[in-house]
């Protein structure tokens, strides 16, 4: 049973702007003067465009992440966790190195410390569903809870950086570029390196799943098991490896926040783009420019919910995003979009 | 003592779950993945406490939780039911929005986004350390008892009625309903808004208990209970159990964190951790209603 498409999109659109004024209003403010606001505060300035691009740089890797996982077929809901796990990872790793690290090395290795830290998180969801059977969305939220408990009662004692409330500094060298370092314009902005890292990632798994072995092991396992017996593909080993990757892009998250924006970890760092990272994922529908126009719509939003702040509480335009997760929901409804 | 102490806490701590899961089993067994039961305990908790702030009343407190919850649960059935949207991305959305959504209205209400105002409490005992008055405290809130009795009625309305056996049949094979003349879509509506209003009786009981709404209270119960429904193979008592069970856990950690014997962070981290053993343990033997989607 098909319907027309384009007049569920537009439905889908006029529902998420009807969400939005509904929530705004329901604040008590005048929908027209928060739009107003929010579009000054975002694309109207270049800091607000560059803090855009900032919120949109995590969304970057976790979009990935979720997308990656979907192309197996797998519903990864755990790159909240996962980021939690290149964030904690990337900020041990980049405070241990010594002060003198030139950059050339203490880049690499705390971008692979956050990629090994998500990993290790998926890999065990992956490994629990190859070994076991245990569904993937189940075990990952499992893990969420998990990691939030640990990191939270790791940056309030045992890394704790004396009367600090967050760790230790990364080393010098271990800090991205920022971009307001570059360009005046862009001064004040979290805008970092992460950014362009992050759309370099989306060029690369782009061509790692069209282009590689492994790539296709993970499509044929997302297709139907029929493909990936006939490929001689072994399920449970290619679930451990989709997951893995999956989480390490999420894990890689942690390079905007620790080596960018923070030079530290601390509570709540990282906490809400994993679960945000479902919804760029969908509505970019897996492919590289989509995901990465979908995180700049939700870096918009999000930025722009702060800059209305004083008038609405930002979290109600929370309820855009959730609308607009539903909304993509509702037009993908009958294409497999999860399972 | 201790031990009259520790059963308040665990009565306590359990029937938010207990009753996050039944909701989960009655939405699930109709076949559709319910994720959202975070969001039920969620808005049921700020429903409770809004009613109760307003009113005074632990009654009309009660039944604006579970209004609220049906609402949720009858906004759930409009996307995943009748638009046919995937129930895992809905509930994730309706998470998502109860999260911020109360923050917000929290903020609207009372000025604060962390917290509301607190309840005022029938005989001022709050805080008081007699175990036998912590026992008192905990039974006076009416959910503590309405979960033990939901549980048997889920138990007899999925078994015992035809409302119940159309809610299986459309979860094992929607078609063979449809073709006896079961009208799937409405008889998944009435699922959702039911287990809705249940679940959300869990987040009254949550509000109710700490007599004020904190902004994220359920504090991942909601997830908790969505594996106590796979742990219970999707049965209403052997769910309730396995509530009862993660909810002991929550139990042990106040009362062993005032001790201060074991860190809180092992503590804090067990539910989690022995979930999810307990799931991978028994995700062989799990039969799931068969057309769940």
């Amino acid at each position: 049973m098909s319907r027309p498409r384009a007049l569920v999109v537009v439905a889908a659109a006029a529902a998420v702007l009807t969400a939005m004024n509904l929530s705004v209003w329901l604040a008590g403010a005048s929908p027209r003067r928060v739009l107003a606001l929010m579009l000054a505060g975002t694309l109207g300035s270049s800091y607000g465009f560059a803090q855009s691009l900032a919120k949109a740089t995590p969304l970057l890797w976790t979009g990935a992440s979720v997308a990656l996982a979907l192309r197996a077929r797998l519903f990864n809901v755990g790159a909240e966790g996962q980021c939690l796990a290149g964030v904690l990872a990337s900020a041990v790793v980049g405070a241990a190195l010594p002060a003198s690290t030139p950059w050339a090395l203490a880049i690499p290795c705390c971008l692979a410390a956050a990629a090994a830290g998500g990993a290790a998180l998926g890999a065990v969801a992956g490994w629990l569903r190859g070994r076991f059977g245990t569904n993937e969305v189940l075990s990952t939220l499992m893990l969420n809870g998990l990691m939030a408990v640990v990191v939270t009662w790791l940056y309030g004692g045992a890394l704790r950086d004396g009367a600090q409330v967050h760790t230790r500094d990364v080393v010098a060298g271990a800090r991205l570029p920022m971009a307001g370092a570059a360009l005046r314009a862009f001064r004040g902005s979290g805008l970092n390196a992460s950014f362009a890292l992050g759309l370099v990632a989306l060029a690369a798994l782009a061509w790692y799943l069209e282009r590689t072995r492994g790539g296709l092991r993970i499509r044929a396992l997302g297709s139907s098991s029929g493909t990936a017996s006939a490929l001689g593909i072994d399920p449970s080993r290619t679930t451990v490896r989709a997951m893995a990757l999956s989480g390490a892009l999420a894990g890689l998250a942690a390079s905007h926040f620790v080596l960018g924006v923070k030079g530290y970890a601390e509570h709540g760092l990282g906490a809400g783009v994993g679960f945000t990272g479902i919804a760029v994922a969908l509505l970019g529908g897996g492919r590289p420019w989509g995901i990465a126009l979908a995180a700049l719509l939700f870096g918009v939003l999000a930025q722009g919910s702060l800059a209305v702040n004083a008038v609405v509480p930002s979290d109600a335009l929370v309820v855009v995003q959730a609308a607009t997760l539903v909304a993509v929901a509702v037009v993908g409804a009958g294409r497999a979009v999860t399972r | 003592m201790m031990a009259v102490v520790f059963l308040a806490q665990v009565l306590s701590a359990a029937a938010p779950l207990v009753l996050a899961s039944l909701g989960g089993v009655l939405s699930e067994r109709s076949g559709v993945t319910m994720l959202a039961l975070e969001a039920y305990l969620l808005l049921g908790a700020f429903a409770a406490v809004v009613a109760g702030l307003a009113s005074g009343s632990i009654v009309v407190a009660v039944l604006a939780a579970a209004l609220a919850g049906a609402l949720a649960g009858a906004l759930f059935a409009l996307f995943a039911v009748w638009q046919r949207a995937s129930s895992v991305v809905v509930g994730v959305a309706l998470n998502l929005l109860a999260m911020a959504g109360t923050r917000a209205a929290l903020k609207v209400l009372y000025g604060s986004s962390s917290n509301s105002p607190t309840l005022p409490t029938s005989e001022g005992m709050r805080g008081s350390a007699l175990a036998w008055t912590a026992l008192r405290d905990a039974l006076s809130t009416p959910t503590v008892w309405i979960a033990p009795l939901l549980v048997a009625l889920s138990a007899l309305l999925l078994s015992r009625t035809v409302l119940g056996l159309r809610i299986t049949a459309c979860g094992e094979h929607p078609m063979a309903a449809r073709a006896q003349g079961v009208p799937v879509a409405r008889v998944q509506t009435t699922a959702l808004v039911l287990g809705g209003a249940i679940a959300a009786l869990g987040g009254a009981q949550l509000g109710l208990h700490q007599h004020a709404f904190v902004a994220s209270m359920s504090g991942g119960r909601g997830f908790l209970a969505v594996a106590a429904v796979i742990l219970g193979r999707w049965r209403p008592v052997r769910a309730a159990v396995w509530a009862a069970a993660i909810g002991s856990l929550s139990a042990l950690e106040a009362t062993l964190a005032s001790g201060g014997w074991v860190p809180t962070v092992v503590l804090q981290a067990l539910p989690f951790a022995l979930t999810l053993l307990a799931v991978a343990g028994r995700s062989g033997k799990a039969r799931a209603p068969a057309a769940l989607g």
